[in-house]
């Protein structure tokens, strides 16, 4: 039992220690995010004097620091951002929904449409971007956030179609036929019967849909590149080239882009590895 | 049965056919012409002068090993360091599991780009991996530029952020897949006398195959994929070292002053990414996942 004892200690503290060596560079970011200027460069993780002026400056007022240049506040990229991912997880999860019932109890579009649908997620973005920056230039689409919301599909469909998949697959049928026996069409029985059913799967693959469209990054930069649609993640980037030496603001504006995502990863991490591998893994 | 279905997937449809049929055609189309709007007024066609251009453009040729060799780095490491973290993360004697795995989503749900900002600053010149390396009286290292005395070895710093980054992912997959062992696999194993080793490298592993199987797939993919921290760390660079072959589409088809830019070129390159995404999505398709007997049973 003794032995027992000391290989749960020696265990418990390795996995600890590793978890916590391994998120120190993240840890030294949100620590840099709450230093004074003096502070940045340091190799610290906990600030001597802690302070909220770089969220501050990053939020509301934008920052003046003469010759290293000033930047203007990230609230419209955070609400671009916001809008993009917030329409896109609605919408996508949706669609995912709408399709992955018609595959699963239909056998809609055969073997070779889901293949295909699954095979998106496999496509590089950068191979198509390029016609569609054409595409939405045609259509007047080009710097938009409608441009951006009417795109993202490409990365969330084939996501959230497939996480759809898997729970329609474990929702019995049984309702469903009794609700068409009583007179339902498809439709109505698809969405009064089992969508409810599917409310906490469908809840769970808009989060995808919202964490993927939040952070993608290759797609606002080839196709809105002006203020007007510039998401967090691009605007970060953008940051990052130009006035890079700004470290506490930069650090904050990143924890700014990333709390929204890493917090509702967590919030729904029964899910997540089931999402990633588009149900593949359970 | 096939039809009644199509309405449901019709929506799906005809918003895919617009945002990869119609692109996939005009990238084809693309293929055999020239365009550069910096320089022409009009699409040319050149017929197979791309091909050529490929075929001697040593650059195109450097940045499709550089990809390989980061994908040869970067996939190996995270599945090894991933397995042994999830056989530690599934470990019976370890406490406060819950809360662990919480703290190892934090990387893989930062978005790429920003951990490319931070590793940025901790590989900087005078950044915080310095300074500690010069407070413990090792040398400091120009991180971004040429790591160790060689400018390739920048791969290998980029090939650091993609491992920490996806590491956990492999981790927590191959931990559910541990965890959906029966349990009385387990139990038959151990009352037949089998030691903790034995129990993993006789039944936890080949049980965790098919799992280990799938993630080194989305591996494989997404190292295709990998664009954003190349982006912010190096851009490329030094010269042309961290230029992959997605990076290398990026320069010659988005960044029009660049050598050889040209939107022909660029979709030839495209179609040579396709390609090699489409061996490995084909291979994987019908030897592993078995998609139909998935949905629809056998």
């Amino acid at each position: 039992m003794a032995r027992k004892g000391i290989l749960v200690m020696l265990v418990t503290l390795a996995a600890w220690l590793f978890s916590i060596i391994y998120l120190l560079p993240f840890v030294w970011m949100v620590g840099t995010s709450f230093k004074p200027i003096g502070e940045w460069g340091l190799p610290t993780l906990i600030p001597n004097q802690v302070t909220l002026n770089n969220y501050y400056e990053v939020l509301v007022t934008g920052g003046v620091y003469g010759v290293r240049g000033h930047f203007p506040p990230i609230m419209r990229y955070l609400i671009n951002s916001l809008t993009i991912s917030i329409t896109v997880a609605v919408v996508t999860s949706l669609l995912g929904a709408l399709t992955a019932y018609g595959i699963v109890r239909f056998m809609a579009g055969g073997t070779f449409f889901v293949n295909w649908i699954l095979s998106l997620r496999m496509i590089p973005p950068v191979v198509i971007l390029y016609p569609l920056v054409v595409m939405t230039k045609t259509v007047g689409l080009y710097n938009t956030t409608a441009g951006l919301i009417m795109v993202y599909p490409v990365i969330t469909l084939p996501i959230t179609t497939w996480f759809m998949i898997g729970t329609f697959k474990s929702i019995p049928r049984e309702t469903e036929e009794a609700a068409l026996i009583d007179g339902c069409t498809h439709f109505q029985a698809f969405y009064r019967v089992s969508l409810p059913q599917a409310a906490i799967g469908l809840a769970a693959s808009a989060i995808f849909a919202f964490i993927f469209s939040w952070s993608e990054f290759l797609i606002p930069l080839l196709l809105a590149p002006g203020e007007a649609a510039m998401p967090l993640t691009v605007f970060a980037a953008y940051f990052s080239n130009q006035y890079g030496i700004l470290w506490g603001p930069l650090s904050a504006a990143a924890v700014i882009t990333a709390i929204p995502v890493t917090a509702t990863a967590i919030a729904i991490q029964k899910y997540l590895i089931r999402g990633l591998t588009l149900g593949f893994v359970r | 049965m096939r039809t009644r279905g199509t309405q449901f997937i019709a929506p799906t449809l005809i918003l895919l056919i617009v945002l990869v049929i119609y692109p996939t055609i005009y990238l084809y189309y693309m293929v055999f012409h020239s365009f550069n709007p910096l320089f022409e007024v009009a699409v040319r066609f050149v017929g197979l002068q791309n091909f050529t251009t490929f075929l001697n453009d040593p650059d195109a040729h450097y940045s499709i090993f550089a990809m390989l060799v980061l994908m040869s780095v970067t996939v190996p490491t995270q599945i090894v360091l991933g397995t042994l973290l999830a056989i530690l993360f599934t470990s019976p004697y370890l406490k406060g599991k819950v809360v662990l795995r919480s703290i190892m989503l934090i990387p893989l749900s930062i978005p790429a780009i920003i951990i490319g900002l931070n590793w940025k600053m901790i590989f900087f010149s005078y950044g915080p991996l310095n300074s500690f390396l010069e407070a413990v009286g090792l040398p400091t290292q120009p991180w971004l530029s040429a790591p160790f005395g060689s400018t390739f070895n920048t791969i290998f710093v980029l090939a650091v952020l993609d491992v920490w980054q996806w590491t956990p992912f492999v981790a927590l997959a191959v931990a559910s897949g541990i965890e959906g062992i029966p349990s009385y696999v387990r139990e038959a194993a151990e009352i037949d006398g089998a030691s903790r080793l034995q129990m993993i490298r006789h039944i936890v592993l080949p049980l965790s195959k098919t799992v280990i199987v799938i993630v080194l797939f989305f591996r494989i993919i997404d190292s295709l994929k990998l664009f954003d921290i190349i982006y912010m760390l190096t851009a490329g660079g030094p010269g042309n070292i961290t230029t992959t072959l997605p990076f290398y589409i990026y320069k010659v088809g988005f960044t029009l002053t660049a050598p050889k830019a040209d939107l022909g070129y660029a979709a030839l390159l495209a179609v040579v990414l396709l390609m090699i995404a489409t061996v490995l999505v084909l291979l994987v398709l019908t030897r592993v996942l078995y998609v139909k007997r998935m949905i629809w049973g056998d």
